[in-house]
């Protein structure tokens, strides 16, 4: 296992609860700023008019009372139902990354391996989580989530907001994602975000579509323009917008007024929402898998029964999976790979695909095989000669041995088995071709 | 993971109102001692013996606890900010972006068609239903039953209850034979060390006849552990062979085992592979693989040279040997890898060498004869022979 590859899907899962304690701290601030100012304010008023009539000041100290107990009330609740359980999420997703460096360390050690085995678990129960919410599965997130206790390391609220937020906008109501981008103003602005602009724009066509000129032209005034310093010429076109009734040929402000434009809404509230949380626009079990899948596929890697290429016969499946050696029905008989046809420079032979599919080939997979066409290619330096009958791979202690003339290889190791339950003589289960263990060749792999 | 956790910890503290950690005193104690002045001059007014510059000392006092509540919240805000760069210092890269992955009609069938099955193998049915209805997919009942089936037996194994396994293993024995399974064999024999270490002297000619019975068939194939089975008996009871050469036979790993054992059996008899392929490709993936792939790309990006998505990884992802399934031969002249077209040839001398680079290598080229590049032997052009791996 390599640690900062192991790391590099971890960003997310720390980065979420970290900001959502970062917002729980500004709304603190926030309480006390409004709350202790108000008091401030009230306690210097008292202190400037100290001739104030005596029941007046008595309701003013009230006040301040009140309010400090107010005050106190709402940092307590934001603690309790906001501070206290991020904070517990933060420990639960460090706790739960803590041993990582360990584990990568003393990755031969069977007891760590152990613990890796049921941390890899978790982790992909954790990717599952996060693609059925991106993919809009809740219930099965949530199911999940509860059946192996994982709450805390998965962020089901976080993608159940966003995802309000996007049905709303998909009806057509901006309100919810303009709610949420004043609640993230500072970290908007920090990434240069014009989402909020993008918002009140939407709102504004919306107004124009009705023709309600007057409450646009007020709209526009109190939030369009505030951006002028950044999105002139947009304001400027918008202006205009009003001139134009819906189903105009005019260019621009056919734009304004395509309805494509909700979509792309969606789309880039979603770009935001994940970005802020360094989330990935893509689903984790997705690029897990992209790799994962790239690191393996070769051009031998197909569904066992299913084949790329028109003129490869289906191999038969049963044969190579309960791996007993029966010598195929000749199709490919020992003839048509004598030496001279070898050398021919003719078309390719029919490729004998009928042990090349392995069954525990992940790339193999009849599913996981039509994802692995998205993928490239594994690249390799090096000659790896994976025995089709052990699955052994060779080596100088258990190197390669070629039947002499059909040219199949398998290692040491499996054909002296052979060798030994058949009284010295030795079958190709791909073509059925026989001979002494003596006749087999040794190949050299450099 | 240590700098973030101990960020933690202090950030825990700063925000606990109930402790007295940090330099500054917390907020709930500002707030409460503010309270306590506010409450003396209400009782001083209700009372009449509020003077001139009680009201001036107020405001004073709302300033002071002011300026406590603030620097306490400067100190949260500081530990926050520590907290946030020992987070990147420890997750130094941030995940790429990529154009959407598996997006064709098929791949995201396929992707949920996996999904569900590994749901189903890791025995989540609920979950797995709940997936079904929310895909909108659909999996034969048969492949269903066949998971629950599984994952029955494998309570009942988890419950030292053998029969259902062993019931399976009855049903199953021509193809588990055609492996070469030991699997029918462990079973008996956990059972077998589970009644030898609960007997007693006088009942353990019962056992020895379920040895006889059950095990013996199995002397031929495992000779050397039979004949250990039949000895370790001399060293009852437990605590005895527990210090003899037997002990691993005690181990508890000897029935733990039988587990990942039974599922490779089971699902190979469904056609499935050993190993759960979403884990096996996610661990992959998730283990190194994209941290090298985004490398790789990086390298190429700042040579300016692009690789093209679909065709090969411009770097060699290391894979473990249990990792590897197919063969691949990459020629060592030329480093390209054998194709149909490209095929691997092994010359008489029993190097092997593509048929391209062969052709190259002979001279005249294509037809005459090849001297071969690790070793003195020289061979005619036709002699070499096409090999398969």
């Amino acid at each position: 296992m390599n640690l900062e590859g192991t790391l590099l899907f971890e960003q997310p899962f720390a980065r979420v609860p970290y900001e959502n304690y970062r917002k729980v701290f500004r709304a603190t601030q926030r309480a006390l700023e409004k709350e202790l100012g108000a008091v401030q304010s009230a306690a210097a008023e008292l202190a400037r008019r100290p001739q104030a009539a005596q029941s007046e000041a008595l309701a003013a100290v009230d006040g301040m009372i009140l309010r400090v107990e107010g005050l106190k009330r709402k940092l307590a609740d934001l603690h309790e139902s906001a501070g206290k359980p991020t904070l517990a999420v933060l420990r639960a997703r460090l706790e739960h990354l803590e041993h990582l460096p360990a584990l990568s360390s003393s990755s031969n050690n069977p007891a760590s391996s152990v613990v890796f085995e049921h941390w890899a678990d978790t982790r992909l129960d954790r990717w599952l989580v996060d693609y059925a919410l991106r993919t809009g599965k809740p219930r099965t997130a949530a199911s999940l989530a509860a059946d192996r206790h994982i709450e805390h390391l998965v962020d089901i609220e976080l993608f159940t907001d966003v995802r309000r937020i996007e049905q709303a906008l998909a009806r057509g109501s901006c309100t919810e994602a303009l709610a949420w981008c004043a609640e993230n103003k500072s970290a908007l602005r920090k990434i240069k975000s014009t989402l909020e602009f993008s918002l009140r724009l939407q709102e504004y066509i919306e107004l124009a579509r009705a023709r309600r000129t007057t409450a646009a032209i007020a709209y526009s005034r109190k939030h369009l323009v505030p951006w002028q310093d950044t999105h002139l010429a947009e304001i400027r076109t918008a202006s205009a917008l009003l001139a134009f009734k819906e189903g105009t040929k005019c260019g621009p402000y056919r734009r304004l007024y395509d309805p494509a434009r909700w979509p792309a809404l969606v789309a880039s509230f979603r770009r935001a929402a994940y970005s802020l949380n360094a989330l990935p626009s893509e689903p984790l079990l997705h690029l897990a898998l992209y790799a994962g899948l790239a690191s393996l596929r070769l051009p031998a890697c197909r569904a066992p029964g299913s084949s790329p290429d028109p003129v490869v016969s289906v191999p038969d499946v049963d044969t190579q999976r309960t791996g007993s050696p029966t010598p195929s029905s000749g199709s490919s008989n020992t003839q048509d790979h004598s030496h001279e046809d070898a050398m021919d420079d003719t078309e390719p032979q029919e490729p004998r695909e009928e042990l090349r599919s392995n069954p525990d080939c992940p790339t193999c997979d009849p599913s996981l095989s039509i994802l692995a066409k998205e993928v490239p290619f594994s690249h390799h330096v090096n000659s790896t000669i994976v025995c089709a009958l052990s699955g052994a791979i060779m080596d100088a202690d258990n190197g390669p041995l070629c039947f002499p003339v059909g040219g199949a290889v398998y290692c040491r190791e499996a054909l002296e088995e052979m060798a030994i339950q058949n009284g010295g003589i030795v079958t190709d289960p791909r073509n059925g071709e026989s001979c002494a263990f003596g006749e087999l060749r040794r190949v050299f792999i450099s | 993971m240590d700098g973030p956790l101990k960020e933690l910890v202090k950030l825990e503290k700063l925000t606990d109102n109930g402790s007295g950690k940090g330099k500054s005193a917390s907020i709930g104690t500002s707030l409460d001692s503010l309270l306590q002045s506010l409450r003396d001059v209400k009782d001083r007014l209700e009372a009449g013996t509020e003077t001139g510059d009680t009201f001036s000392q107020l405001s004073k006092t709302v300033e002071t606890r002011k300026k406590e509540v603030d620097e306490r919240q400067k100190e949260i805000y500081n530990s926050l900010s520590r907290f946030g760069k020992a987070l990147d210092k420890t997750f130094t890269s941030s995940l790429p972006s990529y154009s959407p992955l598996f997006t064709s009609e098929s791949s995201k069938t396929e992707l949920e068609r996996a999904v569900a099955i590994h749901l189903l193998r890791s025995g989540q049915f609920d979950t797995t239903n709940t997936f079904l209805e929310e895909s909108e997919l659909e999996i034969s009942q048969d492949l269903k039953s066949c998971f629950i089936d599984m994952h029955r037996i494998l309570t009942a194994l988890r419950g030292y209850d053998m029969i259902p396994a062993l019931e399976w293993v009855m049903r199953n024995r021509p193809f588990l034979k055609s492996r070469s399974s030991p699997l029918e064999f462990y079973l008996h024999r956990s059972r077998y060390i589970r009644m030898l270490l609960s007997s007693t002297p006088a009942n353990q000619v019962s056992v020895i006849s379920y040895a006889n019975a059950m095990l013996r068939p199995f002397h031929n194939e495992q000779p050397v552990e039979f004949r250990r089975l039949m000895a370790c008996i001399a060293y009852l009871p437990e605590a005895k062979l527990r210090t003899s050469p037997y002990a691993d036979l005690t181990s508890p790993a000897l029935h733990e085992d039988l587990e990942p054992l039974f599922v490779k059996e089971y699902c190979a008899s469904l056609g499935m592979s050993r190993q759960d392929p979403l884990r096996v490709v996610g661990d992959i993936g998730g283990g190194g693989a994209l941290a090298r792939i985004e490398k790789g790309r990086k390298v190429m990006r700042e040579r300016k040279s692009e690789w093209s998505q679909t065709d090969e990884l411009p770097i060699e992802i290391p894979l473990p040997p249990e990792n590897r399934y197919h063969s691949i031969f990459a020629c060592p002249v030329s480093k390209e890898q054998s194709t149909e077209r490209n095929p691997p040839m092994m010359m008489p001398c029993g190097h092997v060498l593509n048929k391209d680079s062969l052709h190259k290598l002979s001279k005249p080229p294509g037809v005459g004869r090849v001297k071969c590049p690790y070793c003195p032997a020289e061979s005619s052009l036709s002699s070499a022979l096409r090999v398969y791996f």
